[in-house]
């Protein structure tokens, strides 16, 4: 008797090599995932890899920056082996100034509304569309929802971007900051993002005698099998990498701010 | 002059490059013990690698390699002394990568293996100096978990792994599990009483 067919998704191939064997294969294609953490986790440093190893493969990528200025983002990313100036010049590697989006779109204001939001939107999928982008990295997703005052909103905000990138065959890293306030809460800023997005990567740091250990944890990943082990991570030259933390260790010398 | 054990050479002709060998010493021969062990890795099997250098500081046993006339330049020593000295991390040597302590053992692993995807040897050894040093700092629990993680990467890499230790200074728990995850065993430590 033959065995029964086994259905698989495609994968969009993260490259971050650890990353890929805990989700048997990589990201399941036109996913939008949220990459939670705190402060020097290293959540930038993972998107950043995933779109230079996406340019490496030839994919079109394009980073949304909130947070930082794009020149200084682009040095940053220097810091990669892997990395050639020339995938910025060749029109691989996109990085956009929200600021920018925001003044080009006239949305130089304190909140959005419905309409802002949607003219938001259509501006991101369209130059989504426009470059062929396959890899869309926002940086971050916490910065532009603070700017959208209503829960219901920012809710519709992401779900409507993550469908109309997940046609287009975008997988996106949606950044999010969490600060030790929401640490009995969620794993994202306003406590919708989760329950919108495909799969959540939360990033943080074990305590251990002192010292802090970078750790990331796949908590969900819709359209695979993972592991949902916690990995400690190194920010190194050839990029992140990862190993299973110590189960002796992983707890730390104090509750962990996940409540693991 | 300085003499190298040469049984311990004879005795590495017969580990393959997926073993794990538990190389005991005592506390008066470690350092020739260690030598006996790095000079045939180096110049008999012409392997590279990386030293964790965890009883000394890494420019330490560099200088104790170079007095007897062992150039170490082309070992990657990652050290987990001097980060807990002010001023210990200041040496200029590109051989030397530094983790902030024994207690980061994921870092130790994570930091050999990128140092290994680094190099351009095929045949590659890591030498952990050492399962005592280790143990001052780390519970024997979580040790004894580390050097079986530890011990099955670098065996699934194929990357010589050779575990230094002082058995009288090592929890009885922790040696225990070395004795069981090591393929091979050099002695030359002391009589053991627990």
């Amino acid at each position: 008797m033959q065995p029964a067919a086994v259905y698989t998704r495609d994968r969009c191939v993260t490259g971050i090599h650890g990353l890929d064997e805990i989700l048997r294969g990589g990201i399941p294609y036109g996913s939008t995932v949220l990459a939670s953490g705190t402060c020097g986790s290293g959540k930038t440093t993972l998107a950043m890899e995933f779109l230079v190893r996406g340019a490496l493969a030839g994919e079109a990528c394009a980073h949304f920056t909130a947070t930082e200025p794009s020149v200084k983002l682009l040095e940053n990313i220097r810091q990669f082996e892997f990395f050639d100036m020339n995938m910025v010049d060749t029109g691989l590697i996109n990085v956009f100034d929200m600021d920018v989006l925001y003044s080009w779109l006239g949305l130089e204001k304190s909140s959005f509304d419905l309409d802002d939001v949607h003219a938001l939107i259509k501006a991101i999928v369209d130059i989504v569309n426009t470059i062929g982008v396959t890899r869309l990295v926002i940086d971050s997703v916490t910065t532009l929802c603070y700017k959208i005052k209503s829960e219901q909103l920012i809710r519709d905000f992401l779900f409507t971007l993550g469908k109309k990138l997940s046609t287009l065959g975008c997988t996106t890293i949606l950044i999010s900051e969490i600060t030790s306030a929401t640490e009995n809460a969620h794993w994202s800023s306003f406590g919708v993002e989760e329950a919108i997005a495909d799969g959540i990567i939360v990033m943080g740091d074990v305590e251990r005698m002192g010292h802090l250990l970078r750790f990331l944890q796949v908590v969900k990943m819709r359209g695979t099998s993972h592991s949902r082990a916690k990995h400690a991570i190194e920010l190194t030259p050839i990029g992140v990498m990862l190993t299973p933390m110590l189960k002796w260790g992983a707890q730390g010398d104090k509750q962990s701010k996940w409540g693991a | 002059m300085f003499e190298l054990d040469q049984r311990i050479a004879e005795q590495l002709t017969e580990v393959a490059l997926n073993s794990s060998v538990q190389v005991r010493c005592g506390n008066s021969n470690a350092f020739m013990v260690t030598a006996s062990t790095m000079v045939p890795l180096m110049q008999m099997f012409e392997m590279g690698g990386v030293y964790i250098s965890g009883s000394r500081s890494a420019m330490e046993m560099i200088e104790a390699f170079e007095t007897i006339g062992i150039d170490v330049s082309n070992i990657q020593f990652v050290d987990l002394v001097s980060s807990g000295v002010l001023g210990g991390t200041d040496s200029t040597r590109k051989n030397i990568h530094f983790v902030d302590s024994p207690i980061m053992l994921e870092s130790i692993l994570l930091r050999a293996l990128y140092l290994l995807r680094t190099t351009t040897l095929e045949r590659n050894f890591v030498i952990l100096d050492s399962v005592n040093a280790l143990a001052i700092y780390n519970d024997d629990r979580m040790l004894a978990e580390y050097l079986h993680t530890f011990i099955n990467t670098f065996r699934q890499r194929e990357v010589l792994s050779v575990i230094l230790n002082v058995p009288d200074q090592t929890p009885p728990l922790v040696l225990s599990n070395l004795d069981l995850y090591c393929t091979d065993l050099i002695d030359r430590g002391q009589v053991v009483i627990h």
